[in-house]
């Protein structure tokens, strides 16, 4: 059995009083892409500083490829790579002295695929970092996390401030790790990048992680979404069980439900529907179900009165 | 008509708008004032110290007048600190030995607190998001001065404070408008290179080359004033400086206010232009160009220590150039400054128990200086390596296969070199100085002394890296306070009677007076040993804790 490029045991963190992470158990396997979701303030980024070393955990651990990223953290950042959200560069040095350094102290460089990546990314890498704008910016970060091959990729949104241009030359770089069997964790808040990208998919919500698995699997645990038009009023449907996320547009409702669907085909029955869609969840819909959909509260709200 | 809803709303909208009138003045003054105030009560501590020491240890005429007859016509010591005029009077003495050195530590502070409170707020990107709102660039500017404004008068005020209460002595006799006047020219230092360090900032693309600007104005500013007191045909130099025109003030001996003409219209030059700047460049641009390609990889180092020092490089080479300069013209007059020592009778009778020269005897006193300027150094070295963590460009060399014991290391050794450096240079340069004026000093009696000023920086930077892996944001607190702790109870402690427990907590108090008295190699060890030790302890302690932003 293989050791998983990255794992962590119970791992929690506290700031004073407030607890980040709360017992979290999760694990990255070699040549796998893991998405983690989570809206600001869920513990993604310091689930990520964790694994890297920059905080220390309150308690639990967490190891890339069975090191301790506190007492190996040298030997575990041998194989690891990482691209922050915003990186903060040394502003008077150029893009290619940015690379040359980074890429010493890291020790490992594809020199090739260095330069593939500066062409891919158009990145003129002769300009100072303060004369780049935050997009170039971390083209660069990108750059120099891609060019060293490490086993493992830590990204905290990469493509923050990336057009969608680039944002499609990173989806490439992405897969051919992949297919070089490197291993990926991914953190971001564009749900179609994860969806595009991500073999298993995790969900963080205030330090938990509260759902893990492939986007199937997901979707077999999750809510139904169900759509329908009628010819008069939409019934109220608020209160049948398993029902949520309620929207209502003029005769139009949208909803999800969990386990039977039989007591809402019954009250839909009884109103005169002229139309009924049902499908999956999409990622965007798994995600809101975890965190609530504002406009279902409105709904709500507004039925409510 | 207007409802009650509405009148609040309008109510509401007019406080927000003057809020926004004044948001960046009450920042900047909040910031500068506390720390002007501080400098303010150092500065009349200074002045208590040194009016008191002189009416304590030249008591009669006689002793006075040996004074007078050697620095009246000193050109040497005329260039270094300005003409000593009525210097046989407590006030006279007190102008002559504070005037000059007040208003320079003045000017570098203006430097440092306006290019931060302008350029830096901009860097950090911090006036972005108010400018986004309804304040605009020439207003923020405006208001950044107002606030600048309320740190230079706080300076003065605790200046004038505590100058009129100790002027209240009979055996000092400074009245208090002679007091207030006097507080008035140490802080046009201040004052006038706040406004400088403004003007630089919307001049240049970063706070450090806007720091840089402003300092080679002072320095030019200061070589002006030098040429101009070296007894030349040149002394209407004076007029086109801004440190002549502070000495042309002439507080507390022959006051001349009119000299406050040219300060104001300087301040209110480069405020205008400050203004009128900022509304005409870009943010985060200055109106100078700067070059922002690089055609090819320059010497670059490859490792995180190589690349402390390349970054530190400016720095430290203008630390060392000033270190060498100011040590050359502090050797240059060791005669004339070893006769301002022993013309004090007191003072004489120690000396020649301790079978010291005069020279050595002033080089020894003139080496303390070093030993401020070498724990600068140290107080600087230790802010840099906490704006590496706290910028978060630290994050991206420890992301790498390199421990954060390395990294912390790298900056201890690259601290104790520049320190230990600096000690020997200011021992080299102070022995070249002292030769050239036919002084007969040891090389090696003075590197020892270099060595020897140098311990007490090694304990401030030693607690300074302790501090920075506790208290990471609290460690400016912490350095620059056991500076002016250290210095604080040495000259209070040379002009008053104190404990000998909180004399012995100063480490300028416990380093010997060398080259006039043997070197205490114990003291220095022992000395050495508690900077190594709470620096490794620091090292440690860099393990064990999160790495935090500002």
């Amino acid at each position: 059995m293989t050791t998983p490029a990255i794992e962590t045991f119970d791992l929690r963190k506290d700031f004073g009083s407030t607890r980040a992470l709360r017992g979290l158990n999760l694990q990255v396997n070699e040549g796998e892409v893991v998405g983690c979701l989570g809206p600001n303030g869920a513990g993604k980024t310091t689930l990520i500083r964790l694994l890297l070393g920059l905080l220390i955990p309150t308690a639990g651990r967490a190891e890339i490829f069975g090191m301790d990223s506190r007492r190996q953290t040298v030997q575990a950042h041998r194989r690891l790579a990482y691209v922050p959200g915003e990186a903060s560069l040394w502003p008077t040095l150029s893009g290619a002295e940015t690379l040359h350094l980074l890429g010493r102290v890291h020790g490992h460089v594809d020199e090739d695929y260095r330069v593939t990546l500066i062409d891919r990314f158009g990145l003129d890498v002769t300009k100072r970092v303060r004369a780049l704008s935050k997009g170039n910016r971390q083209k660069l970060i990108l750059v120099a996390a891609l060019m060293t091959r490490a086993d493992v990729l830590i990204l905290d949104e990469p493509t923050s401030g990336l057009d969608p241009l680039m944002e499609q030359a990173f989806r490439l770089c992405v897969h051919e790790a992949k297919e070089r069997g490197q291993s990926v964790l991914l953190s971001s808040h564009i749900l179609s990048e994860v969806e595009a990208l991500c073999d298993r998919i995790g969900i963080l919500r205030s330090g938990e992680l509260v759902e893990m698995g492939t986007m199937t699997q997901m979707r077999h645990l999750s809510a139904l979404t169900v759509e329908a038009t009628f010819e008069g009023n939409v019934p109220d449907v608020t209160r049948i069980a398993g029902v949520s996320m309620v929207e209502v547009q003029g005769s139009r409702v949208r909803c999800q439900v969990r386990g039977s669907i039989e007591p809402l085909l019954q009250v839909f029955a009884s109103t005169g529907v002229i139309e009924l869609l049902s499908r999956e969840p999409s990622l965007e819909e798994l995600f809101l179900s975890h965190y609530g959909s504002p406009t279902a509260e409105v709904a709500n709200a507004d039925r409510g009165q | 008509m207007l409802t009650e809803g509405s009148n609040l709303t309008l109510r509401r909208e007019a406080r927000i708008d003057r809020s926004s009138r004044t948001v960046i003045a009450l920042l900047t003054a909040r910031k500068s004032i506390r720390v002007g105030a501080g400098w303010g009560v150092v500065f009349g501590l200074y002045v208590a110290t040194q009016a008191l020491a002189y009416a304590t240890s030249y008591k009669t005429p006689a002793a006075r007048q040996i004074l007078v007859d050697e620095f009246a016509h000193n050109t040497g010591i005329s260039a270094l600190v300005g003409p000593a005029n009525q210097i046989g009077t407590v006030p006279g003495y007190t102008a002559w030995k504070c005037l000059a050195v007040l208003a320079i530590i003045g000017a570098v502070w203006g430097i440092l607190t306006s290019t931060k409170m302008t350029r830096g707020e901009e860097d950090a990107g911090r006036w972005e998001l108010l400018l986004v709102g309804q304040v605009t660039r020439r207003g923020a500017a405006q208001q950044a001065l107002l606030g600048l404004c309320a740190g230079g008068f706080a300076l003065f005020v605790s200046t004038a404070l505590i100058t009129a209460a100790v002027g209240r002595s009979s055996k000092v006799g400074i009245g208090t408008g002679g007091a207030i006047y006097f507080a008035l020219s140490v802080a046009s230092g201040a004052i006038m290179f706040l406004a400088v360090g403004s003007l630089c900032s919307q001049l240049s693309t970063s706070r450090r080359q806007a720091a840089s600007f402003a300092s080679a104005i002072l320095g030019v500013s200061y070589a002006l004033r030098m040429i101009a007191d070296s007894g030349s045909n040149l002394a209407w130099l004076r007029w086109v400086t801004p440190l002549g025109w502070i000495e042309e003030l002439q507080p507390l001996t022959s006051p001349r206010p009119i000299a406050f003409v040219p300060i104001v219209g300087l301040v209110i030059v480069m405020a205008v232009a400050t203004v009128n700047l900022a509304g005409r460049r870009d943010l985060g641009a200055g109106i100078l160009a700067d070059r922002s390609t690089i055609s090819s990889i320059r010497q670059l180092p490859s490792n995180p220590l190589g690349l402390a020092l390349y970054l530190s490089r400016s720095a430290l080479i203008a630390w060392a150039v000033s270190i060498a300069a100011y040590g050359l013209l502090l050797g240059s007059i060791a005669k004339s400054g070893g006769k301002i020592i022993t013309s004090s009778p007191s003072l004489r009778s120690v000396f020649a128990r301790l079978g010291v020269s005069g020279a050595e005897a002033y080089l020894s006193v003139a080496l303390l200086i070093m030993s401020v300027a070498l724990t600068f150094v140290a107080v600087s070295q230790v802010a840099v390596a906490r704006k590496e963590e706290s910028r978060g460009q630290l994050d991206n060399l420890l992301v790498q296969p390199f421990s954060r014991s390395s990294w912390l290391g790298g900056r201890i050794a690259l601290g104790v070199v520049a320190i230990v450096m600096g000690g020997l240079l200011a021992g080299i340069a102070t022995w070249t100085g002292a030769v050239s004026d036919h002084a007969h000093v040891n090389l090696l009696s003075m590197l020892g002394a270099g060595l020897n000023v140098a311990v007490p920086a090694l304990v401030v930077f030693g607690f300074g890296v302790f501090a920075l892996t506790i208290a990471p944001r609290y460690v400016n607190v912490v350095t620059y306070g056991l500076l002016v702790w250290f210095f604080l109870v040495e000259i209070v402690g040379g002009g008053v009677r104190i404990n000998h427990w909180i004399l012995d907590l100063s480490a300028f108090h416990q380093m010997a007076a060398a080259p006039a008295t043997p070197i205490d190699w114990t003291t220095n060890a022992i000395m050495a040993a508690i900077a190594m030790l709470t620096a490794g302890l620091g090292v440690k302690l860099f393990t064990l804790r999160d790495l935090k932003g500002e």
